[in-house]
């Protein structure tokens, strides 16, 4: 990608929210992890852990109460400032009024861009996800694959330097999730964009990601840090890898006992 | 016997053939909304004219629908009618055009700042249920009897169903469409221009239509009360004098005039909605 290698990192990184009454709720301890550029990295917990508050906090939207994130440049070491950043959510979050190339333009758009550039550019994305000859329709005339390509386009349109997918999936029935994981393994591969994947899902972690933070039940903490060594390009024929069956029963083994945490959690706090 | 199963199908598919044209009967006349709609209304006319050929009523009290249209063609070829409606239509439209840029100005606003709304709510709680006709005199006492003062009362009648439309349609846009647009660049206001403003219009809409209806009603009955010109000034006069068919004359224009208002609102409803019928 454009301009110097930049790499994430969460230094201590905590976040804690004051309470009504008594001790304030602490939602995020200690975090120390690090996102290498041109890595997929997948952040995989149970519910409630503050995976996504991590990705807010990488964009910028949150502020850390406790810690410190860096912008790192990897060839000097030297800090830089915060990459440009695209994400694809699990609500989708198009503009309903805005017809799907309206809404792949709409950062364009923003950013100043010429109506004849921003449309090709947008035309472009979109065929990059398999939506062309969809431009007129609005979001409500789309099935939730389709949206989420949409959502896809309208992130990568933007060529961010790092890209967060916020639970991209969580949102589809299991067979257009299986489609689209491989899709988007192949888009990122072939772009080489930094990406920080949020899941539930130990499949989309291992498919899509060089390294796996696995998270512990709220209070979230980083619980254990797995490198992905499969080969790419990955799909779903990975899975049948024995390596692949080894490694989802390492996740699966250290989200069990965390799951059954926050279950017992949440029984206690209702 | 080898014949019916390979004549049975054909019962079938014109029973099927039947069951997707019974949408359709022979009478179809009689279902058609508009023919219902109109077909009533001229067959009350009609026993109107026959009721009041009959029992001789004075035409003081009740004069016939013939002689009403008659007083109606009059009123419009000596031009006064048409001038009535066009002070009318000014003071309405003008009025609320301002009350429409000015409340979604302040709707946003009081949606997004909890300083402004704060202030605001209390405002809107007192002046909100004021039946805006109570503050005829004392705007005539401020303003007169002129442009301004029949300006400022169609906007008053306007501007609150808008404002409240506006703050609900912008306090109801989906938080994650904010952060989208955050996420792709946007500033404090573009996200009001670009994100808030488009996702409340169907409720502001639904604020144009309660405002524009008291706009309305506010402007014919200050003309009833203070004005020389316009519809209702000329109702008023008319019935000082006991012209009954001016009377209805003037009540069939206003009457025709909410039929056009509303069913443009209607068009405009449907293309606004266009992304949401999807």
């Amino acid at each position: 990608m454009a301009g110097a290698a930049v790499a994430i990192e969460f230094e201590g990184v905590g976040l804690a929210y004051a309470a009504q009454s008594g001790a304030p709720t602490v939602a995020l301890d200690d975090l120390r992890c690090r996102f290498m550029p041109g890595k997929v990295t997948a952040i995989i917990g149970p519910s409630g852990c503050g995976k996504s508050t991590m990705l807010q906090i990488a964009r910028g939207f949150l502020d850390p109460s406790a810690g410190r994130l860096r912008f790192v440049e990897v060839a000097s070491g030297k800090g830089t400032q915060r990459p440009a950043m695209s994400t694809v959510w699990q609500a989708f979050n198009l503009f309903p009024w805005l017809n799907v190339v309206e809404n792949v333009e709409f950062g364009l758009r923003l950013a100043g861009m010429s109506a004849a550039e921003r449309r090709a550019r947008a035309r472009k994305a979109l065929a990059a996800v398999d939506l062309t000859g969809f431009d007129d329709k609005y979001p409500r005339q789309l099935s939730g694959g389709m949206r989420q390509r949409v959502g896809i386009a309208r992130a990568l349109v933007m060529e961010p330097e790092v890209l967060l997918l916020d639970e991209p999936f969580g949102a589809l029935d299991a067979q257009t999730r299986l489609v689209l994981q491989e899709q988007l393994a192949a888009l990122v591969e072939k772009s080489g964009t930094t990406a920080i994947l949020v899941t539930h899902s130990i499949e989309e972690a291992i498919l899509l990601a060089d390294t796996i933070y696995v998270m512990t039940a709220r209070p979230g903490r980083i619980a254990a840090e797995i490198d992905v060594d499969l080969p790419r390009p990955r799909s779903h024929a990975t899975t049948h890898d024995p390596a692949y069956g080894a490694l989802f029963d390492r996740i699966y083994g250290l989200l069990r006992d965390e799951v059954m945490r926050a279950m017992v959690g949440e029984r206690a706090e209702t | 016997m080898s014949g019916q199963p390979i004549a049975e199908p054909a019962p079938a598919s014109d029973a099927s053939r039947k069951w997707v044209t019974a949408g359709k009967p022979a009478t179809s006349w009689l279902d058609d909304p508009r023919i219902l709609g109109w077909g009533s209304v001229a067959l009350v006319l009609i026993a109107w004219e026959l009721i009041a050929i009959l029992t001789g009523v004075n035409r003081l009290y009740l004069p016939r629908p013939t002689q009403i249209v008659v007083a109606l063609v009059d009123m419009f070829v000596d031009g006064k009618l048409a001038v009535d409606l066009g002070y009318t239509l000014y003071r309405i439209f003008a009025g609320f055009f301002i009350a429409l840029f000015v409340g979604v100005v302040l709707g946003i606003w009081i949606a997004t700042s909890t300083r402004v709304r704060a202030i605001a709510d209390m405002f809107i709680a007192a002046l909100y249920p004021l039946p805006k006709v109570t503050l005829i005199p004392l705007l005539i006492i401020w303003l007169g009897t002129g442009g301004p003062f029949m300006l400022t009362i169609s906007a008053l009648g306007a501007i609150f169903p808008i404002i409240i439309n506006t703050v609900l349609g912008v306090r109801q846009c989906d938080p994650g469409l904010v952060l989208a647009a955050r996420d792709l660049g946007a500033t404090h206001r573009d996200i009001m221009r670009l994100v808030l403003l488009p996702s409340a219009i169907p409720s502001i809409f639904a604020g144009v239509r309660l405002g524009l209806g008291v706009s309305i009603i506010l402007v014919v009955a200050a003309e009833m009360v203070v004005g020389k010109l316009g519809l209702g000034a000329r109702l008023y006069l008319a019935g000082q004098v006991l012209e009954t068919e001016q009377v209805f004359a003037v009540l069939i224009v206003l009457a025709a005039l909410g039929i056009v208002v509303t069913k443009l609102q209607d068009q405009i409803d449907i293309w606004l909605g266009r992304w949401r019928l999807a």
